[in-house]
């Protein structure tokens, strides 16, 4: 080999050493970093870097309601599933639609399925709340979430009193469920009686009266201090025999008599203030759940009560939906001189918020739930108009949610009375939640002993699609049916007809518009364990009958 | 990137003696095997600078002195060199560039030879890609690679093929084929069909088990064309094509007279005195155009390819279309003899989506809507009644604007440099970007303003997504003896990084902003509009090296490994080790076979290989919380938002695991006229990675992602290609693929439940029915129907159905316990046939494909035969009896709508017509054909397409479904032009 090839070697290998270099240098830099699998975080808050203090706890608290929020007035939510599995509310097929294949029709007729999204929904949220609140509630206990003794003991106390009202309301509707406190153990939990349930409810809820707020007003609306603890005990207490087989009546008088001590609360002079848009402002809301236009969605009751053509009466800013109405066998229950028909029921002509013309007529007359190939007009049935719905309004009502009102606490201490044999007693409390509807009349704002002891007036039986009542039974023959009638008037659309109706039987054994009783009537007082999580945790067995 | 092929030489000669030095005159003649003359071939020669072409006889004239090599090349044809003494005329005979034995296939990082590889790898060039107006890569190899299903659910031009290997291998991960596009991870979408020169399938995973993570469903590896002469070369090449679409089937709904007769017979309908065929007023007769052209040039040390691709496609729904254009660009460049070679890639798209109203649901009001209702009132506006759910389908297209334009732009560069012969160090960087942009307004004469007061809305969306990719590789070859040894180890470094914007807003002074001036809406200051903004990111890293071995192409082994990390997953399961070997044994090359000519390869091949899966998104494992408004409550009297956890925390997420083995055969026989591969494949899918339903409680939301379960498939795979005949005149290629599935889910546990499921879940109706209509079951199939089976209807026209012990009840005292196992929606197997005919200059070829062995849930049937519900039009077949009864039945989900689902279909027919060279002047090549896609369906199901059936999404684990709400599929004729000069 030549000096000269050896060179041309030589300065070949340099070039090549030289973009070998060039090549590792530009790849240097991963190298670096050339098994980091750091993963980096941006649109979540990584738990490692929360350190939550006391001003951070209204955040903390907050989700352990926003379930009560969605669930309450939403879409197929808790409101559907009381009312319309009771005798004040259907949804009948319309023109536009609402057979939702029979949906309305099984809640109306109690052949609900397992797989009904009603009581599935009712399930989901409650324990959405539990677990949120069980979180927290650890977080707290082991500290992580830095509180001062006070302030800690006093979140521990609604959060467990949130939790303790998830569970009511499984209890008052599924019965055989699942009690989980800790938030760590994610074993699959095992069911337990509808009566463990009912007394674990009750422990709870005892434990914490002690540590809740007494306090009133703003800083707790919204929210559970001790008055709203004790009344929804007053309510399970109330339900009691339905839960448990033994009544709890004196209870239900003590809890009452505790919150009516107080003077906290009173009945609100005006009927129509207490489901006002600015019903945070009533003096009779104990426990509400709030919602805003803005910032609380989930109030659309009036979406889907409200026949499309609506909207111009109140300028809506939204096509409302046109579903549900009243039975018209509960509208003829009323006093006609009782103001509650009027604030409660969207009826007769309704007219352009600016022209005045009149838009849509709603007629009493509903000539049957459909599926037989009967379609109610879409003007038939008198609507949901207990909450204003203001001029302008969206989709999301600002109407907030009176889940226990005084004037409850009134007639929860009356009923209890008045199924103990004091029935004048009874008598003065409910002439007491009763004035304000018969202003003109005072005289028929009174009742007495006698008449809360009477039957109900309320003609139950099948509906034909004429209106008539074929095959009635009536309400004559109900204990206390007065007095369920009296419930019926103050507290439509609350909400809380079936848990009502069950407590006097007629759920299981009156018909009314297109409902007979269920061939399994008394199982349907219960609702089903949800197909999907049966098969989720195969620890939960059906409840009976289904 | 050289390649060398294999070369078959023909020649005559005759012998002359001259003096050296002396000038030869040559003259010679290219031609293809069937004598055709090729034409503008270029011929070079060793000592000389210039180049001589041929012309339309394919003949060339050239001088020469002493010995030479004789180069000839031309596109589409093997290029062939010869030595020449001495000769005066001379024949010079080219090959089409394909042989497959000799096919170079492309595998991970690199290139093999077809008769070397030992694991199941299908190919398929230019040549046999379905022709016509194709959407993307998928549809160009539908129903050629056994194993790969590839369909077309959906007639929207803007959707992609949906495209499947070897069965259901993951739930969350990518079930999805690995797309490659020239060594980048890729879509099927990413570059325009007319630019791909040939797409291979890497379907077991031995050979996947290189791309680790990734490649649970399979590589494609999509090869753009480029020019690869060795010689300079100018050519450019324009193809055009148009075409018309008609729907595949329409719909048999019920007429303004039906109507009219219904009402007489006492039905409660509505007639609002006038005729409507909503669906022909949806719907328009689509006219798309698509035109290509390419430059290849350069010489043999640095070339380009340029290309460019406009495409304009109307859809056969009003208003809907696409607009796209593709441009690519390739360098090639080569220094110090050779030894660094570098490579600069771009291809940039931009597509312009036009959807407005024409949505799947504006498809459901156009079958609901009353035939008698009219389109416009009396005002001339649109007509529109109150009911809920029910808008007029041209109210929403012709008011409201859905447009999205996506670009992307892929950027990569290589540098390869070889020291030595044989070893290779390469550099590969890449960066991949796109950008959506998605503008959606309503006009003041839609809905949401005529019902809802909303005054218009307007929306903007946007996302961004990068990723960049480096991979650093060495390879290394080394033959001696008949010793073939090949090792490659390497580095990839992956991140991937997706952003998005979204803004909306609403109640307008004007609807003339359209989605270009969001802050005019005053629904901003009303508290009611809505922003939202996300991003997230996640890094893969792999280490990888493959050693391959063969001794005289007889006996071949590979093994590979790849150690892969995943940001995805929690910290001490972010590593997995993914191995992969296969061996393979050429029989034919055994000496007691060589004597048999009929058998020219008998290669038997058996592998296994590991693959892994990654969780479809980041985070899964990090215990993070989101302050969200809908969690929020009033709290101290003012709203907040709440503080809640992002999911159900799992931090043991880990690795999903598919072990494969694959046993095969690749064979080919008579002279190479009959060749093809028989595969049988198991697949076992552990530690799957699924969003679990779980309890609530003890859980806060429904699902998480955890490991639970294995899932097994298996199938066979048979691909046949024959040439049938091969005459000059007349040649006849017929290739026959099939394909076997079966996927079993073996079980479903996880030691943190501590318990085993039994099944669960799929699938779900929709509303009004809202059930689930799939239950996925320990040791069954996925995608196993699970309904209530029909048996008749009582006298009242309610459904009787079996119950859990056989016995006929009413369906309303029927539970979930009552439903049955009813069949399959994944067929049990495919089948391909295609065929390709020369006759002189016409081509001639067609497709069928088919699937069978399945199952469909007829959805619009489920929804529209049945005569219940008034409000909304049905299905002529409504009325129809049911077992000899009049339906009255509320809408349930019953075996009465699940049908038999197989299908043939005529796939594709192609004729074209290819002129002499030159026949215009100066044009080399001129080819005119005419195209048809989706001809013919022969099937006995009774909805609008058997194959309009989704297996993605949320249909993964309730397939066979043909949803209601739908982008009806079509028919495509085309016509098209092909040009090189």
């Amino acid at each position: 080999m030549s000096k000269q090839n050896k060179f041309v070697m030589n300065t070949r290998k340099i070039k090549h050493i030289a973009l070998l270099s060039a090549f590792l240098g530009t790849t240097t830099f991963s190298f670096q970093s050339c098994t980091d699998l750091h993963e980096q975080v941006y649109s979540e808050a990584l738990g490692s870097s929360i350190n939550p203090t006391e001003k951070d706890l209204p955040f903390i608290l907050a989700p352990a309601y926003a379930s009560f929020r969605s669930l309450m007035f939403g879409w197929q939510g808790y409101f559907d599933l009381q009312e319309e599995s009771a005798d004040h509310i259907i949804t009948p097929v319309r023109p536009n639609g609402w057979d939702d294949a029979g949906t309305y029709r099984r809640m109306h007729q109690h052949t609900w399925t397992s797989e009904e999204w009603q009581p599935y929904n009712t399930w989901q949220q409650a324990y959405a709340s539990i677990t949120k609140a069980n979180m927290v509630i650890m977080q707290i206990e082991d500290g992580t979430l830095n509180l001062p003794e006070e302030v800690g003991q006093a979140a521990l106390a609604e959060l467990r009193t949130a939790r303790a009202l998830a569970y009511y309301l499984l209890l008052d509707n599924h019965g055989n469920v699942p009690i989980v406190t800790d938030y760590r153990d994610d074993s699959l939990p095992d069911q337990k009686t509808r009566k463990e349930l009912y007394d674990f409810v009750v422990k709870e809820l005892t434990e914490v009266l002690p540590n809740l707020s007494e306090e009133v007003g703003t800083s707790m609306y919204g929210r559970l201090n001790r008055w709203g603890a004790k009344a929804l005990l007053a309510k399970i207490y109330l339900n009691a025999e339905v839960y448990t087989g033994t009544a709890q009546w004196q209870k239900v008088i003590d809890e009452a008599d505790d919150i009516i001590k107080t003077n906290n609360y009173r009945l609100d002079d005006n009927y129509r203030s207490v489901f006002s848009s600015t019903n945070q402002n009533s003096s009779e809301i104990i426990f509400a759940v709030p919602y805003d236009e803005i910032y609380g969605h989930g109030n659309q009751l009036h979406m889907k009560s409200l026949d499309p053509l609506s909207r111009l009466v109140y300028a809506m800013a939204a096509g409302p939906w046109g579903g549900n109405c009243a039975v018209p066998q509960f509208i003829d229950t009323y006093d006609t001189d009782d103001s509650r028909l009027h604030d409660s029921w969207l009826q007769g002509p309704q007219y352009h918020a600016s022209t005045g013309v009149e838009v849509i007529n709603y007629l009493k007359h509903v000539p049957g739930i459909g599926g037989d190939g009967t379609i109610a007009a879409s003007n038939a049935g008198y609507r949901l108009g207990k909450y204003e719905i203001k001029k302008g309004a969206t989709t999301n009502l600002d109407n907030d949610y009176p889940m226990f009102r005084y004037a409850d606490i009134l007639m929860m201490k009356a009923e209890a009375l008045l199924r103990t044999a004091r029935a004048d007693e009874a008598a003065v409390l409910v002439t007491q939640v009763r004035r304000r509807a018969f202003l003109d009349n005072p005289e028929k704002a009174i009742v007495t002993g006698g008449d809360l002891q009477k039957g109900s007036t309320y003609n139950y039986g099948w509906q034909e699609k004429d209106g008539s009542v074929a095959t009635s039974n009536g309400g004559a023959d109900i204990q206390y049916g007065r007095f369920l009638d009296e419930l019926g008037w103050e507290f439509a659309a609350e909400a809380r007809r079936r848990q009502d109706i069950i407590r006097f039987g007629v759920f299981q054994t009156k018909s009314w518009f297109n409902h007979r009783p269920h061939a399994k009537a008394q199982s349907r007082t219960l609702f089903p364990i949800p197909n999907a999580e049966r098969t989720k945790n195969p620890k939960l067995d059906q409840n009976d009958d289904y | 990137m050289n390649k060398n092929y294999f070369l078959l030489i023909l020649f005559w000669c005759a012998m002359w003696t001259l003096h050296a030095q002396e000038q030869i005159e040559l003259s010679g003649k290219v031609v293809e095997a069937n004598g055709t003359p090729v034409v503008g071939a270029t011929v070079s020669v060793s000592n000389q600078s210039s180049k001589y072409s041929t012309d339309e006889n394919g003949v060339f004239l050239l001088k020469y002195t002493g010995d030479i090599t004789l180069t000839v090349s031309s596109l589409r044809y093997k290029t062939t060199t010869l030595s020449i003494t001495n000769q005066r005329t001379i024949t010079v005979l080219l090959e089409e560039a394909v042989e497959q034995l000799n096919e170079v296939v492309v595998v991970g990082y690199g290139t093999q030879k077809k008769g070397e590889i030992t694991s199941s790898v299908a190919s398929v060039k230019a040549e046999e890609f379905t022709k016509g107006a194709v959407k993307d890569a998928g549809q160009l190899i539908q129903g050629k690679v056994a194993g790969l299903r590839v369909t077309t659910p959906s007639g929207d031009p803007n959707s992609s093929t949906q495209i499947n290997l070897r069965g259901l291998n993951s739930i969350q991960g990518a079930t999805n084929p690995l797309v490659i596009i020239d060594g980048i991870p890729g879509q099927l979408t990413s570059v325009a069909p007319e630019d791909i020169e040939s797409i291979d399938v890497m379907k077991d995973g031995s050979a996947a088990a290189i791309y680790g993570t990734r490649a649970t469903g399979g590589v494609i590896f999509i090869t753009t064309r480029q020019n690869r002469s060795a010689e300079s070369r100018t050519t450019l090449e324009y193809n055009n094509y148009a075409s018309i679409q008609t729907i595949l089937r329409k719909p048999d709904l019920m007429t303004a007279s039906d109507y009219q007769r219904l009402i007489a017979d006492g039905e409660n309908y509505e007639d609002l005195g006038n005729a409507t065929d909503w669906i022909d007023e949806v719907t328009q007769n689509p006219f798309s155009h698509n035109h290509n052209l390419t430059l290849f040039g350069g010489n043999s040390r640095t070339n380009f390819t340029g290309s460019v691709n406009y495409r304009d496609w109307d859809g056969i729904l009003l208003k809907s279309g696409q607009d796209r254009l593709n441009i690519r660009a390739d360098l090639n460049h080569e220094m110090f003899d050779g030894k660094l070679r570098s490579h600069v890639q771009v291809i940039n798209s931009s597509i312009k989506a036009l959807q407005g109203g024409s949505s799947e649901y504006m498809w459901r009001q156009a079958m609901i809507r009353n035939p008698t209702d009219r389109i416009r009132n009396d005002q001339g506006k649109w007509q529109e009644s109150d009911a809920y759910m029910y808008d007029n389908p041209l109210g929403m297209i012709h008011e409201s604007v859905n447009d999205r334009i996506f670009r992307e732009t892929r950027m990569n560069g290589s540098l390869d440099y070889r020291p030595i012969d044989d070893l290779s160090v390469k550099g590969l960087f890449s960066r991949v970007q796109s950008n959506d942009l998605n503008g959606l307004s309503t006009s003041f004469d839609h809905v949401n303003t005529t019902k809802n007061n909303l005054n218009g809305t307007a929306s903007r969306w946007t996302q961004a997504n990068v990723e960049n990719l480096m991979e650093l590789t060495v390879n290394y070859n080394k033959s001696f003896d008949g010793h073939k040894f090949t090792g490659l180890a390497g580095y990839s470094w992956q991140r991937n990084s997706f952003e998005n914007f979204y803004a909306y807003n609403f109640d307008f002074p004007t609807d003339e902003y359209s989605y270009n001036f969001l802050q005019s809406g005053a629904a901003l200051q009303r508290g009611l509009a809505v922003m939202e903004s996300h991003k997230q990111e996640q890094t893969l890293i792999g280490f990888f090296g493959r050693v391959t071995y063969s001794y005289k192409d007889k006996y071949m082994a590979m093994a590979s490994l790849r150690r892969e990390g995943s940001s995805t997953f929690g910290e001490n399961n972010k590593w997995g080790s993914f191995p992969a070997v296969s061996v393979g044994w050429d029989v034919a090359k055994e000496e007691f076979l060589q004597e048999v000519p009929a058998i020219n390869q008998l290669k038997l091949r058996a592998g296994f290989g590991v693959t892994g899966t990654i969780a479809g998104s980041p985070y899964n494992s990090q215990i993070s919380y989101n302050y969200l408004r809908e969690q929020g409550a009033y709290i101290n009297g003012t709203w907040v938002p709440g503080l809640v956890p992002a999911r159900n925390f799992n931090p043991d997420l880990r690795w999903e695991r598919k072990e494969e083995l694959n046993v095969g055969l690749d064979f080919s026989l008579a002279n190479n006229r009959i060749y093809g591969s028989l595969d049988y494949y198991t697949r076992n899918v552990k530690d799957l990675l699924y969003y679990f339903e779980v309890p609530v409680p003890p859980y806060l939301v429904s699902n998480m992602m955890i490991n639970a379960g294995e899932l097994s498939n298996q199938g066979f795979e048979v691909l046949i290609n024959a040439d049938v005949v091969k005459k000059e005149v007349f040649s006849w290629k017929t290739g026959f693929t099939l394909s076997t599935n079966k996927n079993k889910l073996v079980n479903l546990s996880n030691d943190k439940f501590g318990v085993t499921r039994e099944f669960f879940d799929a699938g779900y109706t929709g509303e009004p029915i809202q059930t689930f209509t799939h239950r996925v079951q320990v040791g069954r199939s996925i995608g196993d129907f699970y309904v209530l089976k029909t048996v008749g209807l009582d006298d009242d026209g309610k459904w009787l159905v079996e119950d859990r012990n056989g016995d006929i009840i009413p369906i309303q005292d029927a539970t979930v316990e009552d439903r049955k196992f009813y069949g399959n929606g994944i067929p049990d197997f495919n089948l391909g046939w295609n065929n390709a005919i020369q006759y002189k200059n016409i081509d001639f070829s067609f497709s069928f494909r088919g699937a069978f062995g399945h199952k469909i849930l007829n959805m619009s049937r489920l929804y529209y035969e049945n005569p219940v519900n008034k409000a909304y039009n049905v299905l002529k077949t409504a009325y129809d009896p049911v077992y000899g009864k009049t339906l009255n039945n509320d809408l349930v989900y019953v075996s009465h709508y699940i049908e038999n689902g197989d299908f043939m279909k005529l796939d594709n027919v192609t004729l074209g017509y290819t002129f002499k060279p030159n026949f215009v002047k100066g044009i080399n090549y001129l080819r005119l054909y005419m195209s048809g896609l989706n001809l013919l369906t022969i099937t006995g199901y009774k909805g609008l397409d058997p194959e309009a059936t989704s297996y993605q999404g949320d249909f993964l684990f309730a397939p066979g479904i043909e949803h209601r709400d739908r982008y009806p599929t079509t028919r495509t004729f085309t016509c098209g032009l092909n040009v090189t000069f």
